[in-house]
Parts: C-alpha cells; structure tokens; sequence
C-alpha cells in the first residue's frame, strides 16, 4: 500500500455555503475531508483518488453539541467521537450513543474522527449507526438547493453507498429526547485486530410501563452483519405490548438473527447477534427496573 | 500547488510552503528534521506516528500538514529540555519499557497527554490511553509501569 497521497487541490472554506459550492462546482471529483480517520486510508490505498479535497473542519459552525428538554439533541457533524463519548449530557441521557463512540477506532481515531464522518463513510460496521438508529435520528443534509432531513434509517442504501447526493454535506444529526422510563445500551463484539473493528453490534432502547412490566417500545439496531446497519424490526414486534421475561427475549433474539444477512463469516456473526442481543435486551431492561425502583425511593 | 503554512513546532514557530498532498508525518521527518515521529502503518492502527496537536494524541500519518495549519504540535523532540529528559522518557528508560525504540515517541506522547489532564491515573486508564499504540517488544507491561512512574514523580516534582 502507498504510504503517499496523490496530490489534489485543496480547499479550505470557512462557511457551508462556500463548502457546498465547492462540492457543487467539482461534483464527483471532489471529496470531502473531515477527521481523514476513513477517507486518508482510501486515499492511500488509491480507492479513491479525489482531484480536490474540501476539507471541512475550517467550519467552526459545524463542531458543536447542544441539548434541551424540547429540541432534543443536536451534534455537529463535526463533532469528534471523543467529544460524544465524553460529553455529559450524552452519557446521562443517551448513553448507548456515548459508549458506541467510545468504542470506535483507538484514542487518536476517536480524537481525529467525527460523527459525521462515520455516517457519511456507509459501511456496514460504522459504530455510531445501531445506537442513531434506534435512537430515531434524523440528518440534516445541506445543498445549493437547500436543505432537507432524512430520518437515518433511510440513508443507508448499499455498503459505502448512501443517500448523501454529490454536492450534499451532512451538518447535523438531531435526536428526540427518549420518552421517560426508557434505557438503552450498545454492545459490540470485536475482531481482534489492531482496531478492533466490530464482528457485530447492537443497540438497544426500551420503554417500560413501571405498573404493569409491559414493554411499551423496543429498538433493536445491528451493525456489521448486513450490507448496511439495519433495525431488526421483526425481533423488536416479539417484546412489544408484552410482559417480558426470559423466554420472550430469547425468542426476540432468534428473530433477530434471521433478521441479518452478513457478507461474510456468515455463521460466526449470526451467533454473536444472538447473543448480543439478548445481552443488550436483558440489560436494557435491569437498568429500567433499576430506573424505577430509583423513582418509587 | 503548495501553499503557505504556518505552524509552532515545540513552541517554535515554523513557517513553509508544502504541497496539499503532504502528511504532517513527511513534513516533521522530511522538512524539519524531525525523525523522532516514526511512521509505520501509514492507516492509523498502530499510532507510532502519535503527536500532540493542541496537546491531543493524533496520527500525523493522516493528516494532511495543511489541516494543522496555526497549531501548536508537539513531537518526541520537544518534550527534553536539553539533555534534562522528560520525566515519562526517564521512567521508561529507567524500567525498561524500551525495547526496539519504534513505538515510543508516539506511546511517550499519548501517555504525556493523558498525565496533562489526569496527573494521576490509574492502572486501568493508562492502558486505555495507550490502546492506541501498538508496542511489538515489551508485552506493555513495562510501559504501564513507566508511565505510573512517572505520574507519581511528576506529582512529587509539582509539590515540591
């Protein structure tokens, strides 16, 4: 692999109306740069060979987190993982989301990557995804045009391939705020390699009526074992409106393991799915009772 | 076509004109002179290239020198003062935590980050601050003791 990079013309604009006419002007000949933890290595191993680099973290604007009861959460696309992981409000109230970004790459990746980043890349394995997913996030996408919001399960179309159109720059991942009585978590297993990429993950978000013990509301998000993340949706129909018990979240995880379609090591991810699974639901829901009986102290 | 690029290197400021294609890693070893950042991955997995941009681990293996343009960077260079090492260089020095030398710039950087903002960590937190640096010799064993060291004759130096 070339250690080099091919030489492009670089630009560094200061606003996302000058960045969108940059990507607008140069089209599929350009390439956005933010964190480079995805794109330089492309670059390198000359899978991609952009003519101009546009690189983005000159846009102070887009590097922020900001929270409220009513607005919910709103990222930056610029924000780096290790600012998410770190970030109290994240790990107070979407704490799934702040241990998958905590789990991304190593130190430096997570200090060099953004949020943005790891979505606009599309792979099937992006950290962040299974926990946006579940979470319901919606991405703001910018234009010359204007701009227009794409809930995330929408975006992902094909490994690496998503509804990010060519002179579009995605600014901004809004999350609601999580009903009440709700927890989640991600949990991952990992391939043991230098950086640990993820054989499978899942996240988890629940909502649980405290009188009854009946599961109001479950998500279930799956990283690497589809082309694309993915909700198993029919594993999340099994808990729904039921009283859960043990049984009931092993049937869950089944479904949700007939839900995936990996691309490779087939065998080994579906099983880790099913486990993880039911890890992640068995979880979710100790920390709700946990929740509740905090609230009747 | 290059540009001009302002930096301050280990608290001296640098100007240059470099190609948009260059990495941080070619300028510090080829127009500097700065060997002591190793490049060996070149993909970011074993952190050997680790400095410190505005005191934050990164792999100047990718990162484009123009996108560090008015920072502060601090390479394995800049951490002795004159032939006074730095307190984590003699720890690992003193408790063997060098073996074959390549990783320790970077290791020595990711650790003098996290002892700047956690001066005394445990266990535990020095390893996962150092997870991103891949040492092939020492088993890390070595290195997290080094670096424990350290946290406590910095802490000892300060009250002194």
């Amino acid at each position: 692999m070339a250690r080099l990079l091919k030489p492009f013309e670089y630009f560094e604009p200061r606003t996302v109306e000058e960045a969108v006419q940059l990507l607008s002007k140069y089209g599929h000949q350009a390439k956005v740069l933010a964190g480079g933890t995805d794109l330089l290595i492309s670059m390198k191993k000359r899978k991609i060979t952009p003519q101009y680099v546009v690189y983005i973290k000159s846009i102070p604007e887009l590097d922020y987190i900001h929270y409220s009861q009513q607005a919910g959460l709103k990222i930056g696309a610029l924000a780096t993982h290790t600012a998410i992981a770190d970030s109290a409000i994240i790990k107070d109230k979407f704490e799934l989301l702040a241990s998958a970004c905590g789990k991304v790459g190593t130190p430096q990746v997570r200090n060099m990557g953004t949020i943005g980043g790891n979505i606009c890349e599309g792979g099937p394995s992006q950290d962040s995804v299974p926990s946006l997913l579940v979470l319901e996030a919606k991405l703001k996408l910018i234009s010359l045009h204007g701009e227009r919001i794409v809930p995330i399960d929408e975006f992902f179309i094909a490994p690496f391939k998503t509804a990010l159109q060519e002179a579009e720059l995605l600014t901004e991942i809004q999350i609601p705020t999580p009903p009440p009585r709700s927890a989640g978590c991600y949990k991952w297993f990992t391939k043991i390699t230098t950086v640990d990429e993820s054989l499978a993950g899942v996240a988890v978000l629940m909502l649980l009526d405290s009188t009854d013990g009946i599961c109001r509301d479950l998500k279930i998000g799956l990283c690497s074992v589809a082309p694309t993340p993915i909700r198993a949706r029919r594993a999340e129909q099994v808990l729904r409106d039921k009283k859960i018990d043990n049984s009931l979240i092993e049937r869950a995880a089944r479904v949700a393991v007939e839900e995936t379609s990996p691309r490779s090591r087939a065998d080994y991810r579906k099983r880790m799915t099913g486990v993880l699974v039911r890890e992640a639901i068995s979880e979710t829901w100790q920390k709700i009772r946990q929740l509740h009986l905090r609230e009747r102290a | 076509m290059k540009q001009i690029a302002n930096f301050i290197v280990n608290g001296k400021a640098c100007e240059l004109a470099i190609e948009p294609h260059m990495l941080l890693v070619e300028v510090l070893r080829d127009e500097l002179g700065l060997t002591g950042t190793k490049q060996s991955c070149g993909i970011g997995h074993c952190g050997a290239c680790t400095v410190l941009i505005d005191g934050i681990p990164t792999l100047s293996c990718l990162t484009p020198a123009l996108t560090a343009r008015g920072k502060n960077i601090t390479t394995i260079e800049g951490l002795a003062e004159g032939t006074r090492l730095h307190p984590i260089q003699k720890a690992f020095i003193d408790y063997g935590a060098i073996q074959c030398g390549y990783c320790t710039p970077g290791m020595i950087l990711s650790a003098k980050a996290l002892l700047d903002r956690n001066p005394n960590p445990s266990r535990e937190q020095v390893k996962q601050a150092l997870s991103g640096n891949l040492c092939r010799c020492t088993g890390y064993v070595k290195i997290v003791d080094a670096v424990l060291a350290a946290a406590e004759s910095m802490g000892k130096e300060a009250s002194e």
